[in-house]
């Protein structure tokens, strides 16, 4: 149940990628609303269903783009695995955690992406990441605060409930 | 090693989807360009195709929005630069009229004119007064004619240092001796107010029965009285009734005093010449600025 919901947070995150972050972009950085979706997904639902989710959702958000199919998928699988395993590792009811790792895993989502996206062009991929990389990185970070206000008050315990594994 | 390989990723399933994932992903980046056209098409036609939808409704209603507030603020500048323009054209009318006014009076008297602007109006359904920016100063006093190109408005009746009150044509307590231009009768003209002071006619009073006005005749000052000099358009005849003794002569002035912006005054004065030039001047130079001014709206 919680992963259809979640995969419907996933389309919406796609959504939201398109239609929304270009309007909230501050100085060129966008939050990326999928990462936060399957980074949560890691959280709640575990390692298994995060990846699958990362892998399946970025497949699709692949197809817009043919020629680099399977490279969303790879990094968002990625990001929902890390995240999982991270949060099992570390103290997750704590926001500078979740804070923590979501600049991580953005930063690790675009390093995957504009690795294999610039790989003959080293300088347009340190400028990307320069420019885009950290600062889109510490927006999707900003967010997890958001939500951690809001999940505190309508008590979602999976994301403030404070458990160390 | 492959047993033991094995052996660890069966006991970590959560570790085997993520290298099963992080395959697939690469065999995805490595399948040729047409089989990966192939997955795409399948994969756009049936989940993204929906999901751009969705986002491009949600994306064009934020432009159509934005694209609202935009048209919404130019139709409020071009109202401005309407009115801009309208104002101009009022103004570049009037003193168009104003010009023509001075070109066509005889030199010397034009050297007895002042001009001067409206800056009060009084009264409400009749203009009852007229406040003009000049006064003391500027060497007026009471009882001064004050016309404009389309005739005359009345006389100054109180002056302060740099402003007079004039006392129209309208005002309840006026009164001018006129003649008509065609049969030379002459008479007063007056106001009249109608019932409960609803309506308000001009006309000419002491004129004796069976003279020879006719509707339609040009009323002008007669001179009697030394106030107003002679032959300032004051109105025309509309209706001329025959009575026992006297005619009962209704007359329409010929200026709209609810319009009137700027005047002269006939200050009887001795011209100066050189005075009169620069105001002729001023004026094309005020119609110049109008003209650029013009010029340069869109």
């Amino acid at each position: 149940m919680r992963g259809a919901w979640f995969a419907g947070l996933a389309v919406l995150a796609v959504i939201l990628d398109s239609a929304v972050a270009p309007e909230i972009e501050i100085g060129g950085a966008r939050p990326d609303f999928l990462v936060l979706v399957i980074a949560y997904a890691g959280l709640v639902l575990g390692a298994r269903p995060a990846t699958i989710l990362g892998f399946i959702v970025g497949l699709v958000v692949d197809s817009e783009q043919p020629e680099y199919l399977g490279l969303h998928a790879l990094a968002l699988s990625a990001v929902g695995f890390a995240c999982a395993f991270a949060w099992e590792h570390l103290f997750r009811g704590s926001v500078f955690v979740q804070m923590s790792l979501l600049f991580g895993a953005a930063l690790a989502h675009d390093l995957i992406f504009y690795v294999v996206y610039y790989r003959n062009h080293v300088d347009m991929f340190a400028r990307f990441m320069g420019r885009f990389g950290l600062a889109g990185a510490a927006y999707t970070a900003a967010l997890a605060l958001l939500l951690y206000v809001l999940a505190r008050a309508l008590g979602w315990r999976s994301i403030v409930g404070g458990t160390r594994v | 090693m492959l047993a033991q390989l094995s052996r660890v990723l069966r006991g970590n399933r959560e570790l085997t989807t993520f290298l099963v994932c992080v395959l697939l992903s690469l065999v995805c980046l490595s399948l040729p360009p047409g089989a990966k056209g192939f997955v795409s098409t399948i994969l756009s036609g049936a989940i993204l195709g929906p999901i751009e939808r969705a986002s491009t409704a949600i994306v064009q209603r934020s432009r159509v929005r934005e694209e609202n507030a935009a048209l919404r603020r130019i139709a409020i500048d071009l109202m401005i630069e309407r009115a801009a323009l309208v104002d101009y054209r009022h103004e570049n009318e009037r003193l168009r009229e104003l010009m023509g006014f001075l070109v066509a009076f005889p030199k010397e008297e034009l050297a007895e004119i002042v001009p001067a602007r409206v800056i009060g109006m009084p009264g409400g359904r009749v203009v009852e007064g007229m406040k003009i920016d000049k006064g003391l100063r500027d060497s007026l006093v009471v009882g001064m004619p004050i016309v404009v190109p389309g005739g005359l408005v009345g006389k100054i009746a109180s002056v302060g240092t740099n402003y007079s009150l004039v006392e129209p044509l309208t005002s309840a307590s006026s009164g001018v001796s006129v003649i008509t231009e065609r049969g030379r009768v002459r008479g007063v003209v007056k106001p009249r107010f109608g019932a409960a002071s609803r309506r308000v006619t001009w006309e000419i009073d002491y004129v004796q029965a069976r003279s020879d006005i006719k509707e339609g005749d040009l009323v002008v000052t007669s001179g009697l009285g030394d106030v107003y000099p002679p032959g300032i358009s004051v109105g025309r005849v509309v209706s001329a009734v025959e009575g026992p003794l006297t005619m009962s002569i209704e007359v329409e002035l010929s200026v709209d005093f609810s319009k009137v912006e700027q005047v002269f005054v006939l200050t009887g004065r001795p011209g100066n010449p050189a005075e009169m030039d620069e105001l002729r001047e001023g004026l094309l130079r005020e119609l110049d600025s109008e003209r650029a001014a013009l010029e340069g709206l869109p």
